[in-house]
């Protein structure tokens, strides 16, 4: 593989300095109150080119966000269809009964279900720890046995 | 009062896997995220700032909830976390260090061990850990800028790099580029460190604590004046009894990397180290690393 060229950097800086004079290498300079880099300091120029991979950079998250929400409304499509039975026969919410009612019961089921990920999630933890003194239980057992 | 181990590392640098396994220690009780040093008061936790990528979300406040829940109520459950908000409401106005110290002398003659990455955003973050414990000790761990870059792209599409403002700007363009808050946030580090006299801080390569974990683990604690018997070290293989190694309360579910909270079991095996000098896998252009970062690199070891 041939080598690649270094990527430029803004600003750059040795590594070794003075002690505590490092420099970094974010274009933006640091603001004295927090000590974190302030994009105010930078030229319009640069803070329009800035602007701009910052919206492209939300833009990417907002699309993600959906995608993965669009899964998550295909898979309440999918409970919904497991739950119908708490309704009626034909699957449908009893007249009369509010939007409201039918939006709240999916919301409880909802956090029902994180709750119950939530509480596999523990299991499965503890599960790994059982398994180690199951284990180690063996291991000794074995080691008596040897010793017998 | 035991001096706490503070580990300053940029995020994604084995953080959460160390400090677990520190705080298993028999003499130490490793902290979750406790972030108070984000702020100068307890309540600026909660009021948040408004300056745009701010990382004062209510997420911010669950290592701390968490903690006050296991140290003070015994256990971590929704019940308890309500108890940690009013443990905390009761001392909304005093200093950071002020409720640190508290929680500290709680755990004495027990060593705190405290990873916040977002602490080495800034250096002042740090410094006010250090005055608020003038003989706290600190560790640097540190990652192949290529691996630690790597991951933090994966987690939520690179958000770190823009919180550190890590931009590569050129005439028509600007990027973000991973690198640049990785070579800052080490840069934060040195710059504070230089202030730490030097029996009190140490470098650590975080792929060769996950290659000979015994061995480094029981270097860290000699260093920290802990015991490094076997019994010792067998107790810090095992990050996975960590009582914040899960999930918490529905209240406070976080305090920590979520990968991490999902599996904790920590298995010893060595990381790929990538050369320094090859393309980088998050640019499409072909290029590497800054020479500043192969510079930074190769000073902590890395060839």
């Amino acid at each position: 593989m041939s080598e690649p060229g270094s990527a430029s950097p803004p600003a750059g800086a040795p590594a070794v300095a003075a002690p505590g004079q490092r420099k970094r290498l974010s274009p933006s300079p640091e603001d004295p109150q927090t000590g974190r880099p302030d994009p105010a300091g930078l030229s319009p120029h640069q803070r329009a080119l800035r602007e701009a991979m910052v919206d492209a950079f939300n833009a990417k998250k907002a699309r993600r966000f959906l995608e993965r929400n669009v899964g998550h409304i295909n898979v309440n499509r999918e409970m919904s269809e497991g739950i119908k039975f708490l309704f009626d026969e034909k699957g449908l919410a009893p007249e009369n009964m509010p939007l409201e009612d039918v939006i709240e019961e999916r919301r409880r089921v909802e956090y029902q279900i994180k709750w119950f990920e939530a509480v596999l999630a523990e299991l499965r933890n503890r599960l790994i720890r059982v398994k180690e003194i199951e284990d180690y239980a063996f291991e000794m057992l074995a080691k008596a046995s040897d010793d017998d | 009062m035991a001096a706490p181990i503070f580990l300053l590392a940029p995020p994604r640098s084995y953080t959460s896997l160390v400090n677990a396994m520190l705080g298993q220690h028999p003499q130490a009780f490793g902290l979750p995220e406790m972030c108070l040093f984000n702020v100068d008061r307890l309540v600026e936790l909660w009021q948040g700032s408004k300056t745009q990528f701010s990382e004062n979300g209510s997420m911010v406040r669950h290592g701390l909830l968490r903690a006050v829940a296991e140290i003070y109520g015994g256990e971590q459950r929704s019940s308890t976390v309500n108890m940690a908000f009013s443990w905390a409401s009761r001392r909304e106005a005093l200093s950071s260090g002020e409720v640190f110290r508290e929680i500290v002398d709680k755990l004495h003659p027990l060593v705190a061990v405290d990873k916040s990455p977002s602490y080495t955003m800034s250096v002042r973050r740090m410094q006010a850990a250090h005055r608020a414990f003038p003989d706290a000790r600190f560790v640097h761990l540190v990652r192949h800028p290529v691996g630690q870059c790597k991951s933090l792209m994966v987690i939520n599409d690179g958000a770190f790099a823009l919180k550190m403002e890590a931009f590569e700007l050129g005439e028509d363009y600007a990027l973000l580029e991973p690198q640049i808050a990785w070579h800052d946030i080490n840069i934060n580090i040195l710059n504070f460190l230089d202030e730490v006299p030097a029996e009190r801080k140490m470098c650590v390569r975080g792929e060769e604590i996950m290659a000979e974990p015994r061995r480094h683990l029981a270097q860290i604690a000699r260093w920290a004046g802990l015991r490094d018997d076997e019994q010792a070290v067998d107790e810090m293989m095992h990050p996975e009894r960590s009582p914040f190694a899960c999930f918490g309360p529905i209240n406070a579910l976080f305090g920590n990397d979520p990968n991490f909270l999902a599996g904790p079991t920590f298995r010893p095996h060595k990381p790929k180290v990538p050369r320094l000098r090859e393309p980088v896998p998050w640019r499409t252009d072909g290029k590497g690393l800054y020479p500043e970062v192969i510079a930074m690199a190769r000073e902590f070891g890395y060839e």
